[in-house]
């Protein structure tokens, strides 16, 4: 899945994971510098992501009579 | 018809006609007296005020609020004359009336519930964090849904939200949300969060959000709920039932999904941290390497000053077995053959002398 493809929610949770590396074992300093740019970038589109995306909203066309 | 003579049963029948043609339904306000159930399946009671009584019938799956003798209550009903001869009130609906019998009856289902273990903390689910879709149960008439669509939207983008439109009070609400709750379960794909709002009102309004069937049907649901009815002091079953509670349709708003500002400001501030974490680790780095550095440099220290050590004792050493040394101290070196008449050379520490062997003795 491309980076455009993914949902808010796949981006947060890869920025979280960016997070959780850094403060495990696999930290490296070789690969900390690409990591951080990574999670810069994923910042900056979640916020294109949530400033840009409208609610669908739709009232469901089923009368409810209360037949139960 | 004054002159037809009439059976007894042909009577009952015809008064009956009478009463369904002319009262088809009546709305009656009295006090409750006399409640029972009987083999767990009829309802009976007597209803009365300071100038009458009437007997009152009822299917137990009808009562939708328990009762209790005094609760003062509305019924919708039929009249009927049994072929028994008693006139009874056929119940289709009750409900208690006034702000004493609505808390009575309350009261006296939220017990009920509660020994069921309806409202027990172990039942309740979480909602998810930031759900994809909503489903909604209100009427989309009301200042409450217009309220939540305003504050869902400022917060929040790319929600899927499905809105049943039911009424919310009255006779009908209860009924008509219990059949949206089960509409959103029995869809395919369901919402992965059920909301109930509605705002504020009477007692008597909220009424409909106290119903057992409802309050069950809540209960039931397989999408986690979340209910929203009136204000903050508000409490009614259905939210008790729910899987979480808002004090509001605005505070299910904010309950339901995050705040994106929020979000937004979160993920920058987590990637600088990461920046931080990185300049960090370098100088952690650094730090380290020049740690390593200045112990090798110390221990190649140490190494010299104790050859340096060593090497000091055996100068002193080599020193002291110097001859010369032990010359200063007054004793003389002598040097050639020990024999009578032979010369021997002596030397001291100052001078070098030369003289000749007169005697040689054994010690």
């Amino acid at each position: 899945m491309s980076e455009k493809n993914k949902t808010v929610q796949e981006k947060l949770t890869e920025l979280s994971e960016l997070v959780a590396w850094f403060q495990s074992a696999a930290f490296s300093l070789e690969e900390a510098f690409e990591k951080f740019k990574k999670a810069e970038a994923l910042a900056e589109e979640i916020e294109k992501d949530l400033t840009s995306l409208k609610n669908d909203i739709k009232i469901v066309k089923k009368k409810f009579d209360g037949a139960i | 018809m004054e002159n037809v003579p009439l059976s007894v049963g042909d009577f009952v029948a015809l008064t009956n006609q009478t009463l369904d043609y002319a009262y088809p339904s009546v709305a009656v306000v009295g006090e409750v007296a006399e409640f029972k159930i009987s083999q767990g399946k009829w309802v009976s009671f007597k209803l009365k005020d300071n100038e009458a009584v009437v007997n009152c019938f009822m299917a137990i799956y009808q009562l939708r609020v328990p009762l209790a003798d005094g609760m003062k209550v509305l019924v919708i009903a039929g009249p009927k004359l049994s072929p028994k001869g008693y006139f009874n009130l056929n119940i289709r609906t009750v409900k208690p009336v006034g702000e004493g019998a609505i808390k009575k009856g309350f009261e006296l289902l939220k017990e009920k519930l509660e020994k069921e273990g309806l409202f027990a903390p172990e039942r309740k689910r979480s909602l998810p964090r930031i759900p994809s879709s909503i489903g909604v149960i209100t009427s989309t008439e009301s200042a409450a849904y217009a309220d939540f669509t305003k504050i869902i939207s400022e917060r929040w983008g790319g929600l899927s939200i499905e809105v049943a439109h039911t009424q919310v009070q009255g006779t009908p609400a209860a009924d008509q949300m219990i059949e949206a709750v089960r509409y959103f379960n029995g869809l395919e794909v369901m919402p992965e969060v059920l909301v109930i709002i509605r705002g504020g009102g009477s007692a008597e309004d909220l009424q409909s959000f106290n119903d057992e069937l409802l309050a069950r049907a809540i209960a039931e649901s397989r999408i986690p709920t979340l209910v929203g009815v009136g204000h903050e002091i508000d409490h009614t079953l259905a939210d008790m039932v729910a899987d979480v509670r808002a004090a509001t349709p605005t505070n299910a708003a904010e309950i339901v999904v995050p705040d994106r500002r929020e979000i937004i400001a979160r993920a920058h501030q987590q990637a600088t941290s990461l920046g931080y974490q990185t300049v960090q680790a370098i100088e952690q780095y650094s730090l380290r390497t020049r740690e390593q550095l200045d112990a090798a440099f110390r221990r190649i220290q140490e190494k010299l000053d104790g050859t340096f050590e060593r090497l000091g004792t055996l100068r002193v050493a080599v020193a002291q077995l110097n001859p010369e040394n032990v010359l200063r101290r007054g004793y003389a070196l002598v040097r050639g053959d020990a024999t009578i008449g032979s010369a021997i050379e002596i030397e001291t520490a100052n001078e070098l002398i030369t003289a000749e062997v007169r005697d040689v003795r054994k010690k």
